[in-house]
């Protein structure tokens, strides 16, 4: 079996989990390894997920803890003494 | 892992929250607030979250009694936080999301990258190319132009570090359909890192 940069791409995240079939994991590698353009997509491809991540980490602002504490006194026996 | 950082302890934590205790109910909120604010953002908007914050708690307190400590109590506060955030937007009108399809990668005829290697990995480096707030901005905006099938999928697996199995549960898949869902925000999201430091996908 062989595969190209566009079949190679379909298989990608199913290859990262570890669910494909041994020799399609092989043959998948045996393209990738030989192809500068799969594996410059592929670092990029994997790098995606974590530049995301760390630019979506919103911090919680104090006004919005106030508020939920002030909600829960409301509808809870919690946070009854402040 | 962000969300299987959870203490053993707060099953432990939990039961006593069921069993009327308030300040361990406290602890559980003020252990888990931060990171639930996050997910809603990831799952809502900054507008929406807070509101998310507020139903996720709430649920969580008149629950704790059916919270069987079969889970860790992370993943079970995690689901709630989920269904929270998804019912909040379900009310909330957003405008129709829209197809990212534009930045897949393009093949030509025989099944190979269009791009050059070096334009394939430029996506890995746009943190070095755009400060710390542009990036985030767009980011933001990016996740919430991805059609709600993918960004729940995506936001669960990638963004909160969810198992596969886990987010397959909470959003009612398969996993396969999880992993489909994933790989096409993944390739949708690359393309458009890719374009926002002028380098087409």
């Amino acid at each position: 079996m062989t595969y190209t940069c566009a079949s190679g791409v379909e298989l990608l995240m199913d290859y990262l989990e570890g669910v494909l079939p041994p020799e399609v994991n092989t043959a998948l590698e045996d393209h990738v390894g030989g192809c500068a353009r799969c594996t410059a997509f592929v670092a990029s491809y994997q790098a995606t997920p974590r530049i995301l991540r760390d630019a979506t980490t919103a911090q919680l602002p104090a006004e919005i803890e106030t508020s939920l504490q002030a909600f829960l006194r409301t509808h809870t026996t919690a946070f009854k003494k402040s | 892992m962000v969300v299987p950082d959870f203490d053993p302890d707060d099953n432990a934590l939990a039961a006593r929250a069921a069993a009327g205790d308030d300040s361990a109910f406290e602890a559980i909120v003020r252990r888990y607030q931060a990171r639930v604010f996050r997910l809603a953002c990831r799952l809502t908007s900054d507008t929406d979250a807070p509101d998310v914050l507020q139903e996720t708690f709430l649920q969580v307190y008149r629950h704790l009694s059916s919270f069987r400590g079969e889970s860790q109590f992370g993943t079970w506060l995690y689901r709630i936080a989920t269904n929270a955030a998804l019912m909040q937007r379900r009310g909330t009108k957003r405008r129709a999301a829209e197809s990212l399809e534009e930045y897949l990668p393009r093949f030509d005829a025989d099944g190979v990258h269009a791009a050059t290697p070096a334009e394939l990995q430029v996506a890995s480096h746009v943190e070095e190319r755009l400060d710390r707030q542009t990036l985030a901005a767009r980011a933001r905006e990016v996740i919430g132009r991805l059609p709600d099938h993918y960004r729940d999928a995506f936001v669960l697996r990638d963004l909160e570090e969810m198992s596969t199995a886990d987010v397959a549960q909470a959003l009612g898949l398969e996993p396969s359909a999880v992993r489909q869902r994933v790989h096409r925000a993944r390739l949708m999201l690359r393309g458009y890192l890719s374009d926002l430091v002028g380098v087409k996908p």
